[in-house]
């Protein structure tokens, strides 16, 4: 009786400390205030129409970036997982750390060395620079996910076209590809909503030009305080994190999400 | 005809291998110029003076000798293995309620999954609105019922800071840990209680030691998020700096030592990697034995 009370206790405060900034921030979205009351009295939409438009042209720029950033990694790390894993190259091992450190090593840090580097190239501050720093990440955790699927596939069918006739490029178009879409679009799910919630990693070579919205946000709350039409935008956000998981739950199930090591690092 | 055969082997093998490292060489190019270059060259930075330009290792005797960045990078060390701890003290009971029932995991898996997909700032902002000292919904609550005299000052502060990184922390905990507690076999754990050993003690000796690897990996994982965030400790900074991602920022943008700031970076990315090296070497331990 004792244990079942203390379960319900634990689960009660547990839920509700990890749904507080959800509820918090709709809610405040709401009211367009920036004193929630949990009365519920005034609903109206005025903090997402005061939204302005340097907030929607960088929450675009996050989108076409995260979106392009996804795109280029998964053409590099796919080929290049099926080259380490097929080609049974003696240097797999090596290569693959190798394309894993930038994950190991802290975002800030790399952020910072990438900053010294972009300076001079006058990549710091422009859309390809963050291209660049989002496709180094993205490659580590494409590579890894790319590597585990085409372990996990048979060699047979490749094999047998081969032996058919089909040269290698036919090969990875007709038997490879298809075979591994589904696993290469979760994945694709999973870096992109990495790249639209990257902080550390932007943080030094975003700048007026090139700034991703988790950081136009950050620098409003620093320079200006809580302001409501910063709230209506994170509203957005915690609905785009909402539609994340709904569309992973309905590709695979709500139980395939419970193991993903899926890192973040903030 | 057998040579030629040989022959003709091994050259195909060579095209092959070719034709594979060609497949990788994208990858590889792009990893060697947009991350192992700029981490080397920051490397060699922090060995060179910002001035004369000579070689020195005065950046990293200032940074030790200096008690400023001392004290700060024990109190970042402290807050990190702190929370790791605390999350997953917090998160285990939920993950082994998710990992054993499965009506759990259906109901309550977008309540673990969604906040680990909100950007910081996004918690941050939610902090605020929670705890802030004359406007946060718990203090006016507090207040209100009397329980409080007055307003509680937690939030710039360093308790704020924790229960900020805690509630990221949490979320990564009980995912890890669920992941790894589903792979334990429920029937150990059964066999030790139908010999008479109570629940609580059928999961201490037989399922916690199983599912150790997931606490290691969380905690490494948590340990170096935290010793390197940025957001949160400057949304909900104090007077005096608590975290040493701070002070490596100051000293970059506004102090102009970069340098110096170079130094301090390759000594908190000494300290991450070698939280995740650790994991990686307990973990291939246990996985031997």
């Amino acid at each position: 009786m004792l244990a079942r009370l203390a379960w319900a206790v634990y689960l009660t405060v547990l839920l509700a400390w990890l749904v507080f900034p959800i509820a918090l921030v709709v809610i405040a979205s709401f009211e367009g205030d920036l004193q929630v009351s949990l009365a519920l009295r005034q609903f109206s939409l005025d903090a997402y129409r005061a939204i302005p438009r340097g907030y929607w042209e960088s929450f675009r720029f996050t989108v076409s970036v995260a979106a392009l950033a996804t795109v280029c990694s998964l053409l590099i790390s796919v080929p290049a997982a099926w080259g380490l894993v097929r080609g049974r190259l003696p240097e797999r091992g090596v290569v693959s750390n190798l394309v894993l450190l930038p994950d190991i090593v802290p975002q800030l840090i790399l952020g910072i060395a990438l900053l010294t580097v972009f300076i001079p190239l006058r990549l710091s501050n422009s859309f390809a620079g963050v291209l660049l720093a989002l496709m180094a990440m993205n490659l580590a955790m494409g590579l890894r996910f790319s590597e585990a699927l085409l372990s996990g596939m048979a060699e047979e069918y490749e094999q047998a076209a081969q032996s058919l006739g089909a040269g290698r490029l036919t090969v990875f178009r007709l038997i490879v590809l298809p075979m591994i879409a589904p696993g290469v679009a979760i994945a694709a799910l999973f870096l992109f909503m990495q790249n639209l919630i990257v902080f550390e990693l932007l943080f030094f070579i975003a700048g007026p030009r090139a700034t991703p919205i988790s950081i136009l946000l950050f620098s409003d709350i620093i320079d200006r305080g809580v302001v409501p039409q910063a709230i209506g935008m994170s509203a957005l956000l915690v609905y785009a994190g909402i539609a994340f998981y709904a569309a992973v739950a309905m590709l695979l199930g709500p139980k395939y999400l419970a193991g993903t090591l899926m890192s973040r690092k903030g | 005809m057998e040579l030629a055969e040989g022959a003709l082997r091994r050259r195909r093998r060579r095209q092959d291998l070719l034709f594979f490292r060609l497949c990788t060489a994208p990858a590889l190019l792009l990893t060697l110029l947009v991350g192992i270059a700029p981490l080397a060259l920051m490397l060699v930075q922090s060995f060179i003076d910002q001035d004369s330009e000579a070689w020195t290792a005065r950046y990293y005797v200032d940074s030790f000798t200096s008690s400023f960045f001392t004290r700060t990078l024990m109190t970042t060390l402290a807050m990190a293995a702190g929370v790791a701890a605390c999350a997953i003290v917090i998160g285990l009971p939920m993950a082994y309620l998710l990992a054993r029932r499965s009506w759990a995991r259906n109901l309550l898996m977008p309540v673990i999954t969604v906040p680990r997909m909100l950007p910081f700032v996004v918690v941050g902002y939610a902090m605020i609105l929670l705890l802030a000292p004359m406007t946060g919904v718990l203090n006016k609550l507090l207040v209100d019922w009397g329980i409080l005299a007055a307003p509680l000052f937690i939030l710039f502060d360093w308790p704020g800071q924790a229960l900020a990184f805690g509630y990221s922390a949490i979320v990564v905990a009980i995912g890890i840990l669920t992941g790894v507690l589903m792979a334990v076999d429920p029937q150990l754990e059964d066999a030790a209680v139908s010999l008479g050993a109570s629940r609580l003690r059928g999961f201490f000796t037989v399922t916690l030691p199983l599912g150790m690897p997931g606490v290691i990996a969380a905690g490494a994982l948590i340990f170096t998020a935290v010793t390197t965030a940025y957001s949160i400790p400057v949304m909900l900074a104090g007077r005096v700096p608590y975290m040493i991602s701070i002070v490596v920022a100051t000293n970059l943008l506004t102090l102009e030592q970069p340098h110096l700031a170079y130094a301090q970076a390759v000594v908190v990315s000494v300290i991450a990697v070698a939280a995740t090296a650790f994991a990686q070497i307990v973990l291939s331990r246990y996985g031997r034995q």
